[in-house]
Protein backbone atom coordinates (compact mmCIF):
# COMPACT_ATOMS: atom_id res chain seq x y z
CA UNK A 1 0.00 0.00 0.00
CA UNK A 2 1.40 3.30 -0.88
CA UNK A 3 1.92 5.61 2.02
CA UNK A 4 2.76 3.04 4.44
CA UNK A 5 6.87 2.94 4.03
CA UNK A 6 9.34 4.29 6.76
CA UNK A 7 11.46 6.70 6.06
CA UNK A 8 14.62 6.26 6.04
CA UNK A 9 17.33 8.08 8.23
CA UNK A 10 18.77 10.13 5.48
CA UNK A 11 14.98 11.33 4.72
CA UNK A 12 13.92 12.20 8.14
CA UNK A 13 17.33 14.48 8.42
CA UNK A 14 16.24 15.72 4.97
CA UNK A 15 12.90 17.09 6.32
CA UNK A 16 14.12 17.98 9.72
CA UNK A 17 17.13 20.38 7.61
CA UNK A 18 14.28 21.72 5.07
CA UNK A 19 11.99 22.80 8.02
CA UNK A 20 14.11 24.29 9.85
CA UNK A 21 15.66 26.44 7.00
CA UNK A 22 11.83 27.34 5.79
CA UNK A 23 10.77 28.29 9.25
CA UNK A 24 14.06 29.53 11.55
CA UNK A 25 14.88 32.25 9.12
CA UNK A 26 11.70 33.88 10.18
CA UNK A 27 12.59 33.50 13.80
CA UNK A 28 15.28 36.43 13.63
CA UNK A 29 12.94 38.28 11.19
CA UNK A 30 10.93 38.90 14.16
CA UNK A 31 13.28 39.37 17.06
CA UNK A 32 14.87 41.79 14.40
CA UNK A 33 11.14 43.69 14.05
CA UNK A 34 11.11 44.11 17.76
CA UNK A 35 15.07 45.54 18.15
CA UNK A 36 16.39 48.71 18.24
CA UNK A 37 19.92 48.75 18.76
CA UNK A 38 21.29 45.24 17.60
CA UNK A 39 25.14 45.17 17.67
CA UNK A 40 27.78 42.69 15.56
CA UNK A 41 28.35 39.53 17.12
CA UNK A 42 25.17 39.82 19.50
CA UNK A 43 22.64 36.91 19.00
CA UNK A 44 20.14 39.36 21.05
CA UNK A 45 19.76 42.83 20.62
CA UNK A 46 21.04 45.14 23.15
CA UNK A 47 18.04 47.70 22.99
CA UNK A 48 14.46 46.77 22.09
CA UNK A 49 12.09 48.73 20.82
CA UNK A 50 9.71 49.19 23.47
CA UNK A 51 12.09 50.81 25.86
CA UNK A 52 13.64 53.03 22.93
CA UNK A 53 10.44 54.08 22.15
CA UNK A 54 9.89 56.27 25.08
CA UNK A 55 12.75 58.90 23.77
CA UNK A 56 12.05 58.78 20.39
CA UNK A 57 10.39 61.50 18.44
CA UNK A 58 9.13 59.94 15.36
CA UNK A 59 7.33 56.41 15.78
CA UNK A 60 10.13 53.40 15.49
CA UNK A 61 9.29 49.61 14.30
CA UNK A 62 5.84 48.59 14.95
CA UNK A 63 4.55 51.92 15.65
CA UNK A 64 5.56 53.16 12.12
CA UNK A 65 4.57 50.02 10.56
CA UNK A 66 0.89 50.17 12.15
CA UNK A 67 0.59 53.98 12.48
CA UNK A 68 -2.58 54.98 10.29
CA UNK A 69 -0.35 58.03 9.11
CA UNK A 70 2.46 55.87 7.44
CA UNK A 71 2.79 54.85 3.92
CA UNK A 72 2.13 51.06 5.05
CA UNK A 73 -1.59 51.88 4.84
CA UNK A 74 -1.05 53.54 1.64
CA UNK A 75 0.44 50.34 0.42
CA UNK A 76 -1.91 47.93 2.01
CA UNK A 77 -5.06 49.76 0.49
CA UNK A 78 -3.62 49.66 -2.73
CA UNK A 79 -2.27 46.57 -2.57
CA UNK A 80 -6.05 45.60 -1.57
CA UNK A 81 -7.34 47.12 -3.89
CA UNK A 82 -5.67 45.79 -6.96
CA UNK A 83 -5.67 42.53 -5.80
CA UNK A 84 -9.16 42.57 -5.87
CA UNK A 85 -9.94 44.27 -9.35
CA UNK A 86 -7.60 42.21 -10.94
CA UNK A 87 -9.32 38.47 -9.02
CA UNK A 88 -12.88 39.93 -10.21
CA UNK A 89 -11.44 40.51 -13.57
CA UNK A 90 -9.43 37.19 -14.33
CA UNK A 91 -12.58 35.37 -12.79
CA UNK A 92 -14.85 37.13 -15.30
CA UNK A 93 -12.56 36.74 -18.10
CA UNK A 94 -11.86 33.26 -17.56
CA UNK A 95 -14.74 31.42 -16.15
CA UNK A 96 -16.93 31.20 -19.95
CA UNK A 97 -13.39 30.00 -20.93
CA UNK A 98 -12.60 27.27 -18.22
CA UNK A 99 -16.30 25.70 -18.99
CA UNK A 100 -15.09 25.18 -22.77
CA UNK A 101 -11.72 23.99 -22.19
CA UNK A 102 -12.95 21.62 -19.79
CA UNK A 103 -15.84 19.92 -21.42
CA UNK A 104 -14.42 19.89 -25.26
CA UNK A 105 -11.62 19.04 -27.40
CA UNK A 106 -10.83 20.75 -30.33
CA UNK A 107 -8.10 21.02 -32.78
CA UNK A 108 -5.49 23.57 -31.28
CA UNK A 109 -6.37 22.92 -27.82
CA UNK A 110 -3.35 21.93 -26.77
CA UNK A 111 -1.64 25.64 -28.43
CA UNK A 112 -4.04 27.40 -26.77
CA UNK A 113 -3.62 26.22 -23.39
CA UNK A 114 0.29 27.17 -24.08
CA UNK A 115 -0.94 30.20 -24.60
CA UNK A 116 -2.49 30.85 -21.69
CA UNK A 117 0.69 29.68 -19.77
CA UNK A 118 2.69 31.50 -21.94
CA UNK A 119 3.15 34.62 -19.08
CA UNK A 120 4.46 31.82 -16.56
CA UNK A 121 6.93 31.03 -19.54
CA UNK A 122 8.07 34.52 -20.26
CA UNK A 123 10.78 36.21 -18.19
CA UNK A 124 9.02 39.38 -16.14
CA UNK A 125 11.40 41.81 -17.83
CA UNK A 126 11.21 40.90 -20.94
CA UNK A 127 7.28 41.52 -20.76
CA UNK A 128 7.25 44.26 -18.38
CA UNK A 129 9.42 46.79 -20.65
CA UNK A 130 7.31 46.14 -23.80
CA UNK A 131 4.26 46.74 -21.69
CA UNK A 132 5.69 50.20 -19.75
CA UNK A 133 6.11 51.20 -23.73
CA UNK A 134 2.47 51.08 -24.57
CA UNK A 135 1.30 52.10 -21.46
CA UNK A 136 3.44 55.17 -21.69
CA UNK A 137 1.91 55.79 -25.41
CA UNK A 138 -2.11 55.59 -24.13
CA UNK A 139 -1.11 57.18 -20.91
CA UNK A 140 -1.93 54.05 -18.67
CA UNK A 141 1.36 54.20 -17.07
CA UNK A 142 1.14 54.71 -13.28
CA UNK A 143 -2.79 54.46 -12.59
CA UNK A 144 -4.41 52.10 -10.90
CA UNK A 145 -6.80 50.89 -14.11
CA UNK A 146 -3.37 49.96 -15.83
CA UNK A 147 -1.81 48.13 -13.17
CA UNK A 148 -5.22 46.39 -12.12
CA UNK A 149 -4.90 45.11 -16.05
CA UNK A 150 -0.93 44.48 -16.14
CA UNK A 151 -2.08 41.83 -12.80
CA UNK A 152 -4.17 40.24 -15.05
CA UNK A 153 -0.83 38.46 -17.08
CA UNK A 154 0.81 36.44 -13.91
CA UNK A 155 -3.13 35.89 -12.28
CA UNK A 156 -5.00 34.45 -15.50
CA UNK A 157 -2.74 31.26 -15.87
CA UNK A 158 -3.57 29.86 -12.49
CA UNK A 159 -7.14 31.49 -12.45
CA UNK A 160 -7.78 29.22 -15.79
CA UNK A 161 -6.70 26.61 -14.45
CA UNK A 162 -8.10 26.00 -11.07
CA UNK A 163 -11.44 26.93 -12.45
CA UNK A 164 -10.73 24.27 -15.45
CA UNK A 165 -9.88 22.00 -12.73
CA UNK A 166 -13.58 22.81 -10.99
CA UNK A 167 -14.96 21.86 -14.27
CA UNK A 168 -13.47 19.15 -14.93
CA UNK A 169 -14.69 18.23 -11.29
CA UNK A 170 -18.43 18.50 -11.72
CA UNK A 171 -20.57 16.04 -12.29
CA UNK A 172 -23.07 17.06 -15.22
CA UNK A 173 -25.13 14.10 -14.77
CA UNK A 174 -26.87 16.66 -12.00
CA UNK A 175 -27.22 19.12 -14.41
CA UNK A 176 -28.95 16.49 -17.34
CA UNK A 177 -30.94 15.26 -14.32
CA UNK A 178 -32.52 18.76 -13.50
CA UNK A 179 -33.09 19.70 -17.22
CA UNK A 180 -35.15 15.87 -17.55
CA UNK A 181 -36.96 16.86 -14.75
CA UNK A 182 -38.06 20.13 -16.51
CA UNK A 183 -35.67 22.86 -14.79
CA UNK A 184 -34.22 26.04 -17.23
CA UNK A 185 -31.22 26.83 -18.06
CA UNK A 186 -31.41 29.69 -15.67
CA UNK A 187 -32.47 27.40 -12.77
CA UNK A 188 -30.02 24.83 -13.51
CA UNK A 189 -27.32 27.29 -13.38
CA UNK A 190 -28.68 29.06 -10.52
CA UNK A 191 -29.79 25.80 -8.16
CA UNK A 192 -26.92 23.43 -9.70
CA UNK A 193 -23.94 24.21 -11.13
CA UNK A 194 -23.52 27.41 -9.39
CA UNK A 195 -23.84 25.45 -6.24
CA UNK A 196 -21.38 22.86 -6.56
CA UNK A 197 -19.05 25.10 -8.43
CA UNK A 198 -18.42 27.76 -5.63
CA UNK A 199 -15.83 26.02 -3.32
CA UNK A 200 -13.91 25.49 -6.33
CA UNK A 201 -14.04 29.63 -7.43
CA UNK A 202 -13.59 30.72 -3.86
CA UNK A 203 -10.16 28.48 -4.02
CA UNK A 204 -9.37 29.82 -7.44
CA UNK A 205 -10.32 33.63 -6.09
CA UNK A 206 -8.55 33.50 -2.67
CA UNK A 207 -5.23 31.82 -4.51
CA UNK A 208 -5.09 34.45 -7.33
CA UNK A 209 -5.90 37.66 -4.66
CA UNK A 210 -2.22 35.99 -3.35
CA UNK A 211 -0.54 35.95 -6.60
CA UNK A 212 -1.60 39.47 -7.18
CA UNK A 213 -0.59 41.03 -4.01
CA UNK A 214 2.95 39.06 -4.22
CA UNK A 215 3.28 40.73 -7.75
CA UNK A 216 6.63 43.65 -7.73
CA UNK A 217 8.02 43.96 -10.93
CA UNK A 218 4.74 45.14 -13.24
CA UNK A 219 3.33 47.11 -10.26
CA UNK A 220 7.21 48.50 -10.11
CA UNK A 221 7.58 49.16 -13.47
CA UNK A 222 4.34 49.95 -14.58
CA UNK A 223 3.40 52.21 -11.39
CA UNK A 224 6.48 54.54 -12.48
CA UNK A 225 7.01 55.24 -8.57
CA UNK A 226 2.98 56.49 -8.31
CA UNK A 227 1.62 53.19 -6.89
CA UNK A 228 2.44 52.03 -3.80
CA UNK A 229 1.90 48.45 -2.89
CA UNK A 230 3.37 46.73 -0.08
CA UNK A 231 6.06 44.85 -2.71
CA UNK A 232 6.85 48.23 -3.58
CA UNK A 233 7.21 49.69 -0.32
CA UNK A 234 9.53 46.93 0.97
CA UNK A 235 11.49 46.95 -2.22
CA UNK A 236 12.19 51.10 -1.59
CA UNK A 237 13.36 49.61 2.23
CA UNK A 238 15.76 47.14 1.34
CA UNK A 239 16.71 48.11 -1.96
CA UNK A 240 20.20 49.35 -0.46
CA UNK A 241 21.01 45.59 0.84
CA UNK A 242 20.02 47.26 4.72
CA UNK A 243 17.06 45.59 6.92
CA UNK A 244 15.80 47.89 9.79
CA UNK A 245 12.73 47.29 12.44
CA UNK A 246 9.97 48.41 10.06
CA UNK A 247 11.47 46.89 6.95
CA UNK A 248 11.59 43.96 9.20
CA UNK A 249 7.90 44.63 10.52
CA UNK A 250 6.77 45.14 6.82
CA UNK A 251 8.48 41.83 5.67
CA UNK A 252 6.47 40.38 8.37
CA UNK A 253 2.72 41.70 7.55
CA UNK A 254 3.14 40.67 4.22
CA UNK A 255 3.93 36.92 5.16
CA UNK A 256 0.14 37.03 6.93
CA UNK A 257 -1.62 36.96 4.08
CA UNK A 258 0.38 33.49 2.63
CA UNK A 259 0.01 32.19 6.05
CA UNK A 260 -3.56 32.63 6.42
CA UNK A 261 -4.53 30.96 2.80
CA UNK A 262 -1.95 27.99 4.01
CA UNK A 263 -3.80 27.70 7.71
CA UNK A 264 -7.24 27.71 6.80
CA UNK A 265 -7.38 27.58 2.72
CA UNK A 266 -4.73 24.83 1.98
CA UNK A 267 -7.52 21.95 1.07
CA UNK A 268 -8.84 24.01 -1.50
CA UNK A 269 -5.78 24.81 -3.47
CA UNK A 270 -5.62 22.20 -5.85
CA UNK A 271 -2.44 20.61 -5.76
CA UNK A 272 -2.49 20.38 -10.00
CA UNK A 273 -3.66 23.83 -10.64
CA UNK A 274 -0.69 25.12 -9.24
CA UNK A 275 1.61 23.32 -11.83
CA UNK A 276 0.32 24.96 -14.83
CA UNK A 277 1.53 23.66 -18.10
CA UNK A 278 1.60 20.35 -17.51
CA UNK A 279 0.95 19.11 -20.83
CA UNK A 280 -2.50 16.80 -19.76
CA UNK B 1 -15.50 15.40 -24.16
CA UNK B 2 -17.61 16.40 -27.14
CA UNK B 3 -17.44 17.72 -30.83
CA UNK B 4 -14.28 18.72 -32.52
CA UNK B 5 -15.51 21.94 -33.90
CA UNK B 6 -16.39 24.48 -31.54
CA UNK B 7 -20.08 26.83 -32.01
CA UNK B 8 -20.05 30.05 -31.82
CA UNK B 9 -21.01 29.83 -28.38
CA UNK B 10 -17.70 28.22 -27.22
CA UNK B 11 -15.61 30.94 -29.08
CA UNK B 12 -17.35 33.20 -27.86
CA UNK B 13 -16.50 32.21 -24.27
CA UNK B 14 -12.82 31.90 -25.47
CA UNK B 15 -12.66 34.81 -27.08
CA UNK B 16 -12.64 37.62 -23.69
CA UNK B 17 -9.12 35.84 -22.33
CA UNK B 18 -7.67 34.88 -25.11
CA UNK B 19 -7.93 38.77 -26.68
CA UNK B 20 -6.85 40.30 -23.40
CA UNK B 21 -3.55 38.20 -22.86
CA UNK B 22 -3.09 38.43 -27.13
CA UNK B 23 -3.05 42.55 -27.20
CA UNK B 24 -1.07 42.42 -23.94
CA UNK B 25 1.33 40.31 -25.01
CA UNK B 26 1.37 40.93 -28.97
CA UNK B 27 0.81 44.79 -28.81
CA UNK B 28 4.06 45.16 -25.88
CA UNK B 29 6.13 42.55 -28.16
CA UNK B 30 5.39 44.42 -31.35
CA UNK B 31 6.12 47.73 -30.11
CA UNK B 32 9.13 46.89 -28.51
CA UNK B 33 10.24 45.40 -31.57
CA UNK B 34 9.51 48.43 -33.44
CA UNK B 35 11.21 50.85 -30.90
CA UNK B 36 14.58 48.26 -30.57
CA UNK B 37 14.71 49.14 -34.51
CA UNK B 38 14.63 52.60 -34.23
CA UNK B 39 10.98 53.57 -34.45
CA UNK B 40 10.43 56.18 -31.73
CA UNK B 41 9.39 59.35 -33.10
CA UNK B 42 7.95 60.19 -30.01
CA UNK B 43 11.31 60.82 -29.17
CA UNK B 44 11.91 62.51 -32.30
CA UNK B 45 13.70 59.41 -33.38
CA UNK B 46 12.65 56.93 -36.57
CA UNK B 47 15.67 55.15 -37.97
CA UNK B 48 13.34 52.33 -38.83
CA UNK B 49 14.78 49.87 -39.39
CA UNK B 50 17.95 49.71 -37.64
CA UNK B 51 19.81 47.00 -36.39
CA UNK B 52 22.59 48.65 -35.01
CA UNK B 53 20.91 49.18 -31.26
CA UNK B 54 21.30 45.24 -30.89
CA UNK B 55 24.64 45.17 -33.02
CA UNK B 56 26.05 47.91 -30.61
CA UNK B 57 24.57 46.08 -27.54
CA UNK B 58 25.80 42.33 -28.51
CA UNK B 59 29.56 43.58 -29.31
CA UNK B 60 29.86 45.03 -25.51
CA UNK B 61 31.58 42.77 -23.55
CA UNK B 62 29.58 44.00 -20.64
CA UNK B 63 26.04 42.46 -22.23
CA UNK B 64 27.97 38.40 -22.55
CA UNK B 65 29.45 39.23 -18.70
CA UNK B 66 25.39 40.51 -17.98
CA UNK B 67 24.23 36.84 -20.20
CA UNK B 68 26.59 34.90 -18.15
CA UNK B 69 25.84 35.66 -15.04
CA UNK B 70 22.30 35.80 -15.18
CA UNK B 71 21.96 32.07 -17.18
CA UNK B 72 24.13 30.67 -14.37
CA UNK B 73 21.85 32.18 -11.58
CA UNK B 74 18.83 31.04 -12.85
CA UNK B 75 20.64 27.78 -14.42
CA UNK B 76 21.86 26.57 -11.40
CA UNK B 77 19.34 27.26 -9.28
CA UNK B 78 17.21 25.74 -11.11
CA UNK B 79 18.94 22.28 -11.24
CA UNK B 80 19.62 23.08 -7.28
CA UNK B 81 15.97 23.49 -6.82
CA UNK B 82 14.88 20.31 -9.10
CA UNK B 83 17.21 17.94 -7.06
CA UNK B 84 15.95 19.31 -3.54
CA UNK B 85 12.75 19.11 -5.00
CA UNK B 86 12.43 15.65 -6.46
CA UNK B 87 14.04 14.36 -2.94
CA UNK B 88 11.18 15.86 -0.69
CA UNK B 89 8.40 14.62 -3.13
CA UNK B 90 10.07 10.94 -3.05
CA UNK B 91 10.48 11.06 0.90
CA UNK B 92 6.60 12.61 1.33
CA UNK B 93 4.87 9.33 -0.47
CA UNK B 94 5.99 7.98 2.93
CA UNK B 95 3.89 8.17 6.30
CA UNK B 96 5.19 9.94 9.17
CA UNK B 97 4.31 11.33 12.49
CA UNK B 98 3.37 15.31 11.56
CA UNK B 99 2.75 14.31 8.57
CA UNK B 100 -0.09 16.82 8.29
CA UNK B 101 2.34 19.66 9.98
CA UNK B 102 4.73 19.27 7.56
CA UNK B 103 2.69 19.60 4.51
CA UNK B 104 1.50 23.02 5.76
CA UNK B 105 5.54 24.11 6.53
CA UNK B 106 6.66 22.97 3.22
CA UNK B 107 4.48 25.32 0.96
CA UNK B 108 5.18 27.90 2.70
CA UNK B 109 8.18 29.39 1.13
CA UNK B 110 5.16 29.12 -2.08
CA UNK B 111 3.15 31.82 -0.35
CA UNK B 112 5.33 34.14 0.82
CA UNK B 113 6.38 37.42 -1.60
CA UNK B 114 10.07 37.17 -3.25
CA UNK B 115 10.44 40.39 -1.20
CA UNK B 116 10.09 38.80 1.84
CA UNK B 117 12.48 35.59 0.43
CA UNK B 118 15.49 38.46 0.15
CA UNK B 119 15.01 40.04 3.36
CA UNK B 120 15.34 36.80 5.00
CA UNK B 121 18.90 36.58 2.88
CA UNK B 122 19.16 40.11 3.61
CA UNK B 123 18.84 39.64 7.63
CA UNK B 124 20.71 35.87 7.68
CA UNK B 125 23.54 36.10 5.13
CA UNK B 126 24.75 39.57 5.49
CA UNK B 127 28.56 40.19 6.54
CA UNK B 128 27.37 41.54 9.76
CA UNK B 129 23.70 38.78 9.45
CA UNK B 130 22.89 36.43 11.73
CA UNK B 131 25.01 33.69 9.64
CA UNK B 132 28.24 35.10 10.91
CA UNK B 133 26.92 36.13 14.20
CA UNK B 134 26.40 32.31 15.28
CA UNK B 135 29.88 31.67 13.30
CA UNK B 136 31.42 34.84 16.53
CA UNK B 137 29.23 32.98 19.03
CA UNK B 138 30.84 29.58 17.86
CA UNK B 139 34.29 31.08 17.46
CA UNK B 140 35.45 30.36 13.90
CA UNK B 141 35.65 34.04 13.06
CA UNK B 142 36.09 37.69 15.44
CA UNK B 143 35.16 40.51 12.64
CA UNK B 144 32.39 40.63 10.66
CA UNK B 145 35.04 41.08 7.75
CA UNK B 146 36.24 37.62 8.12
CA UNK B 147 32.89 36.46 6.76
CA UNK B 148 32.56 35.31 3.55
CA UNK B 149 30.81 37.44 1.12
CA UNK B 150 27.29 35.34 0.48
CA UNK B 151 25.59 38.93 -0.74
CA UNK B 152 26.57 40.96 -3.29
CA UNK B 153 28.89 39.00 -4.70
CA UNK B 154 28.94 38.24 -8.66
CA UNK B 155 28.86 34.60 -7.38
CA UNK B 156 25.61 35.42 -6.10
CA UNK B 157 25.09 32.52 -3.51
CA UNK B 158 22.21 35.06 -2.44
CA UNK B 159 20.57 34.90 -5.21
CA UNK B 160 20.31 31.35 -6.07
CA UNK B 161 19.63 30.99 -2.37
CA UNK B 162 16.25 32.42 -2.60
CA UNK B 163 15.54 31.20 -5.95
CA UNK B 164 15.96 27.66 -4.27
CA UNK B 165 14.25 28.59 -1.65
CA UNK B 166 11.14 29.98 -3.05
CA UNK B 167 11.24 27.34 -5.76
CA UNK B 168 11.90 23.68 -4.57
CA UNK B 169 8.26 23.69 -2.92
CA UNK B 170 6.67 24.37 -6.38
CA UNK B 171 9.11 21.51 -8.16
CA UNK B 172 7.70 18.98 -5.26
CA UNK B 173 3.83 20.16 -5.69
CA UNK B 174 4.55 19.26 -9.13
CA UNK B 175 6.02 16.05 -8.72
CA UNK B 176 3.76 15.08 -5.79
CA UNK B 177 0.86 15.57 -7.78
CA UNK B 178 2.21 12.95 -10.39
CA UNK B 179 3.76 10.60 -7.70
CA UNK B 180 -0.02 10.46 -6.07
CA UNK B 181 -1.93 10.10 -8.87
CA UNK B 182 0.26 6.70 -10.40
CA UNK B 183 0.01 4.21 -7.94
CA UNK B 184 3.48 2.08 -7.26
CA UNK B 185 2.67 -1.45 -8.94
CA UNK B 186 5.25 -1.19 -11.32
CA UNK B 187 8.01 -0.29 -9.02
CA UNK B 188 6.40 -3.20 -6.64
CA UNK B 189 7.08 -5.63 -9.70
CA UNK B 190 10.17 -4.06 -10.25
CA UNK B 191 11.22 -4.50 -6.31
CA UNK B 192 10.01 -8.15 -7.00
CA UNK B 193 12.06 -8.83 -9.38
CA UNK B 194 14.93 -7.45 -7.73
CA UNK B 195 16.11 -3.90 -9.14
CA UNK B 196 17.51 -1.91 -6.53
CA UNK B 197 16.31 1.36 -5.39
CA UNK B 198 18.17 3.51 -7.30
CA UNK B 199 17.52 1.55 -10.14
CA UNK B 200 14.03 2.03 -10.00
CA UNK B 201 14.11 5.87 -9.33
CA UNK B 202 15.96 5.98 -12.74
CA UNK B 203 14.31 3.84 -15.15
CA UNK B 204 10.63 3.71 -13.60
CA UNK B 205 10.01 6.81 -10.87
CA UNK B 206 12.22 9.24 -13.37
CA UNK B 207 10.48 9.31 -17.06
CA UNK B 208 6.79 9.25 -15.37
CA UNK B 209 7.72 12.16 -13.57
CA UNK B 210 9.56 13.93 -16.47
CA UNK B 211 6.48 15.76 -18.43
CA UNK B 212 5.41 17.35 -14.80
CA UNK B 213 9.35 17.59 -14.12
CA UNK B 214 10.23 19.64 -17.21
CA UNK B 215 7.32 22.13 -16.98
CA UNK B 216 7.73 23.19 -13.40
CA UNK B 217 11.87 23.70 -13.86
CA UNK B 218 10.91 25.80 -17.07
CA UNK B 219 8.17 27.42 -15.35
CA UNK B 220 11.51 28.20 -12.27
CA UNK B 221 13.82 29.10 -15.11
CA UNK B 222 11.90 31.75 -16.99
CA UNK B 223 11.12 33.32 -13.90
CA UNK B 224 15.20 33.37 -13.11
CA UNK B 225 15.76 34.65 -16.15
CA UNK B 226 13.51 37.80 -16.22
CA UNK B 227 13.65 38.25 -12.41
CA UNK B 228 15.09 41.73 -11.04
CA UNK B 229 14.67 42.23 -7.21
CA UNK B 230 17.15 39.27 -6.17
CA UNK B 231 19.95 40.82 -8.60
CA UNK B 232 19.31 44.26 -8.10
CA UNK B 233 19.68 44.01 -3.96
CA UNK B 234 21.83 41.10 -3.86
CA UNK B 235 23.49 41.18 -7.02
CA UNK B 236 27.49 42.41 -7.18
CA UNK B 237 27.24 45.41 -9.12
CA UNK B 238 28.38 46.11 -12.46
CA UNK B 239 28.28 43.74 -14.41
CA UNK B 240 24.51 43.66 -13.32
CA UNK B 241 22.24 40.49 -14.90
CA UNK B 242 20.67 41.26 -17.90
CA UNK B 243 16.81 42.20 -15.99
CA UNK B 244 19.03 45.01 -14.51
CA UNK B 245 20.97 45.92 -16.94
CA UNK B 246 17.67 46.52 -18.90
CA UNK B 247 15.99 48.42 -16.33
CA UNK B 248 19.26 50.72 -15.46
CA UNK B 249 18.95 51.30 -19.35
CA UNK B 250 15.48 52.36 -19.39
CA UNK B 251 15.14 54.77 -16.06
CA UNK B 252 18.57 56.58 -17.43
CA UNK B 253 18.07 60.36 -17.81
CA UNK B 254 19.07 60.30 -20.90
CA UNK B 255 15.99 59.07 -23.06
CA UNK B 256 18.08 57.87 -25.91
CA UNK B 257 18.78 54.33 -23.76
CA UNK B 258 15.62 53.62 -23.76
CA UNK B 259 16.40 51.56 -26.80
CA UNK B 260 18.90 50.26 -25.46
CA UNK B 261 16.63 48.85 -22.39
CA UNK B 262 14.17 47.97 -25.00
CA UNK B 263 16.71 45.87 -26.71
CA UNK B 264 18.00 44.11 -23.37
CA UNK B 265 14.27 43.01 -22.79
CA UNK B 266 13.88 41.98 -25.90
CA UNK B 267 17.32 39.74 -25.62
CA UNK B 268 16.12 38.20 -22.33
CA UNK B 269 12.97 37.53 -24.38
CA UNK B 270 15.13 35.75 -27.16
CA UNK B 271 17.42 34.12 -24.70
CA UNK B 272 14.13 32.37 -22.58
CA UNK B 273 12.52 31.52 -26.00
CA UNK B 274 15.60 29.58 -27.31
CA UNK B 275 16.41 27.80 -24.10
CA UNK B 276 12.46 27.06 -23.97
CA UNK B 277 12.81 25.52 -27.36
CA UNK B 278 15.67 23.74 -26.65
CA UNK B 279 14.72 21.69 -23.53
CA UNK B 280 11.36 20.94 -25.41
CA UNK B 281 13.64 19.39 -27.94
CA UNK B 282 15.92 17.43 -25.51
CA UNK B 283 12.67 16.79 -23.54
CA UNK B 284 10.95 15.10 -27.35
CA UNK B 285 14.31 13.30 -28.15
CA UNK B 286 14.57 11.52 -25.29
CA UNK B 287 10.82 10.68 -25.30
CA UNK B 288 11.14 8.80 -29.20
CA UNK B 289 14.25 7.24 -27.77
CA UNK B 290 12.34 5.54 -24.65
CA UNK B 291 9.55 4.93 -27.94
CA UNK B 292 6.90 6.72 -26.15
CA UNK B 293 6.22 9.08 -28.97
Amino acid sequence: MAGSERLSPLQRFYLLALAALILGPFLPLIIQSFAFRWDWPNLLPSEWWLTARERARLPLGWDYVLSPYSRVWEATLNTLGIGLGATALSLVLCLPAARVLARRRFAGKAGFELFLALPLLLPEMAIGIPLLLIYIRLGLAGSHLGIVIAHLIPTIPYMIRMLTAVYQGLDRQLEEQARVLGASGWQVFRLITLPLLLPGVVAGCLFTFLVSTNVFLLTFLLGQGRILTLPTLLFSKIGGGQLDATAAGLALLMSVPGLMLLLFFERFVRQEALVAGQGD
Amino acid sequence: MEQARLDWGAILALAPVTLVLGLLFCGALGLAIGQSLGFAPWYGINTFPDFSHFARLWSAPAFWAGLGLTLYYGVVSTLMALVLGVGLALALRKSFAGRRLFDHVYKLPLMIPYGVAIALAVLLLGNGGIASRLLAWVGVISDPAQFPRLINTHAGWGIMAVYVWKQTPFITLAVAAVLAGMGRQTQEAAAVLGAGRVRIFWEITLPQILPGLVSAALICLAFNLGAFEAPFILGGGYPDTLPVMAWRAFNDADYGRQLEGTAIALSIALVAGALLLLSLMAYRALERRHGRV
